[in-house]
């Protein structure tokens, strides 16, 4: 007999696999009641996912990185490739294009399983902005930042209001550790220009009707102040990436943000990024948002979504 | 069957866990199918008298029949602190304590320290595991009442260079785990386990054929870690990577092996 486990193994390519599985993924989670029933790889793979963070060329060939996603049931990734690199002066267009033509690259060798990211840099503002235009037009369907600039900047304001005219969302790197500004107790960022959750609450104040994605809460943030600060603020969405998957954070993270604004991602990190939520205290219904209803949501505003 | 190896009980005291006790973490285990768990009190990295801790264990464990079976306690406890020889021989010898886990960073100690060399030679003989956590908490949001900094795998390689014959556990790998070929080969030498739990099992069948199908072993790092992230890992391995006789190792055999259970 074939299971649905060993179908995934021996399926290179199991996007259709992936498909046909959604049907089941509301269903409650009949087999806890019986200890020792609980087969951890068929509730991987009944959900349809969209990963809505992963990087290619950054450690991770397209392959590899196919690998990863038939094992754990992907059916899309999202990817970019930033430059990481903190200087915004050295992160010239001739860079930002180079890494987007890797991504472009990418989705060419998997089309139906990579989703393009372009990645600029907003300090070259003229160069971005026709950047923007030449990935919509491949068919990359959302923006990465990263730490050359800090989301409320107002070298983003133009990118800002062209992703709203867009109707896409912006993935901007974050960091929200301790010890900046020689508070112990105020959380900082390591990276002078890497956004915190308070530059994301300015950029969302001013900006209400973009879409903002706060990135990797598992990324090493401190996810509960992350939670709380962005809590009134309805147009920016988080994801659930990173290598530390901390017991609790996808049941905090819906207390303080509601089940419509969470995204499955995993930023390298395959396992933590699917276990967390299989292991979080949610209904099946709720996983089935996070794995892929909600960003579909999104992406259905460019008319980019999955089916 | 399950076998978690990196299971604890007790308060975290820096944001709210669940599974403080052994009824919470029992229902878990019932849940995803986990027979037994090896678990320690965490209130022992925090009290000045660990061994308190220890006794909170053994009543917590005592207190309901249906958990006779289920619970593997291991012994939190300082070297430096006044009588530990006398804590470990009674987690050993009438409390029934099957390993001793440190914590050289929280209890302030260096792990080639006289006193922790000695304390894990008295545990060796007394037939008990070592266990070794290379970090609690990932301390880029750590509490800024927390350790500053955490430890590598290379970080326990002295103790094991010094107690050879020891039997270990390294728990929550979270950085460092390609050892040069010395560190490697004392590894493969040495009768030990890794935990599923840390971040850095990132690719689980590279790392049985660097260290060896009997290294590996389920854990959780319940309750601070997700319960199901280290469980995955083992699930998820190709049929190249682990047949099913390696994916029993790791669920339950190798933690039987070198629990002696």
């Amino acid at each position: 007999m074939i299971t649905r486990r060993k179908f995934f193994r021996n399926s290179a390519l199991a996007s259709a696999g992936l498909i046909a599985g959604a049907g089941s993924a509301g269903m409650a989670c009949s087999n806890r009641d019986n200890p020792g029933s609980y087969d951890i790889m068929e509730e991987a793979l009944k959900f349809r996912k969209i990963n809505a963070h992963e990087h290619v060329y950054l450690g991770s060939e397209p392959s590899s990185l196919i690998n990863a996603a038939d094992r754990l049931g992907m059916e899309k990734l999202v990817v970019s490739l930033p430059v990481t690199v903190e200087d915004r002066v050295l992160v010239t267009p001739e860079k930002f294009r180079e890494c987007n033509n890797l991504v472009l690259k990418a989705m060419k060798l998997f089309p139906d399983r990579i989703m393009g990211q372009f990645y600029i840099n907003p300090y070259y503002s003229k160069e971005s902005l026709e950047e923007i235009d030449r990935c919509v037009s491949a068919g990359m369907v959302s923006m990465k930042g990263y730490y050359q600039v800090k989301i409320n900047d107002p070298l983003y304001y133009p990118v800002i209001e062209k992703m709203i005219d867009l109707k896409m969302i912006i993935l901007m790197h974050t960091h929200c550790g301790i010890g900046v500004g020689g508070y112990r107790t105020k959380y900082g960022n390591i990276q002078a220009n890497a956004s915190t959750p308070d530059d994301f609450a300015g950029a969302a104040e001013r900006y209400p009707e973009a879409l903002f994605q706060y990135a990797h809460t598992g990324g090493g943030g401190d996810w509960e102040y992350a939670c709380k600060t962005l809590r009134d603020y309805p147009n920016v969405y988080v994801d659930t990436s990173g290598s530390n998957n901390e017991s609790g954070m996808i049941e905090y993270a819906m207390k303080h943000l509601g089940e419509d604004r969470l995204f499955f991602g995993t930023d390298g990190s395959y396992y933590q990024g699917v276990g967390s939520i299989l292991a979080a205290n949610i209904n099946d219904d709720q996983r089935k948002k996070i794995f892929f209803d909600n960003y579909n949501l999104i992406l259905k505003r460019s008319g980019n979504h999955v089916d | 069957m399950l076998i978690d190896v990196s299971a604890n009980i007790g308060h975290w005291p820096f944001r709210q866990t669940g599974l403080k006790t052994c009824r919470e973490l029992l229902g878990n285990m019932d849940r995803y199918g986990v027979e037994i768990s090896v678990i320690s009190n965490m209130n022992g990295i925090f009290y000045k008298d660990s061994h308190a801790a220890n006794e909170e264990l053994y009543r917590e464990i005592s207190s309901e029949k249906r958990f006779r079976g289920r619970f593997v306690p291991f012994a939190v406890i300082n070297p430096l602190y006044a009588a530990w020889r006398h804590d470990l021989l009674v987690c050993s010898r009438e409390l029934k304590f099957k390993g001793l886990r440190l914590y050289p960073q929280y209890h302030d100690y260096e792990i080639t320290d006289p006193a922790c060399i000695d304390m894990v030679r008295c545990a060796r003989d007394e037939g008990m595991v070592i266990a070794l956590t290379v970090r609690m908490v990932d301390s880029r949001l750590r509490s800024w009442m927390d350790l500053s900094s955490e430890w590598i795998l290379k970080d326990v390689i002295p103790l094991i260079r010094e107690v050879p014959d020891a039997r270990y556990m390294i728990l929550n790998v979270s950085g460092g785990i390609m050892l040069n070929d010395e560190d490697t080969a004392l590894i493969r030498g040495t009768d030990m386990i890794f935990d599923t739990s840390g971040r850095n099992i990132s690719d689980l069948g590279s790392l049985l054929k660097k260290y060896g199908n009997d290294k590996f072993a389920f854990g959780t790092h319940s309750p601070i870690l997700d319960y199901l992230t280290g469980l995955l890992r083992i699930e998820a391995l190709a049929d190249n990577e682990a047949d099913e006789s390696t994916r029993e190792m790791l669920r339950s055999g190798n933690a039987k092996r070198l629990l002696g259970i």
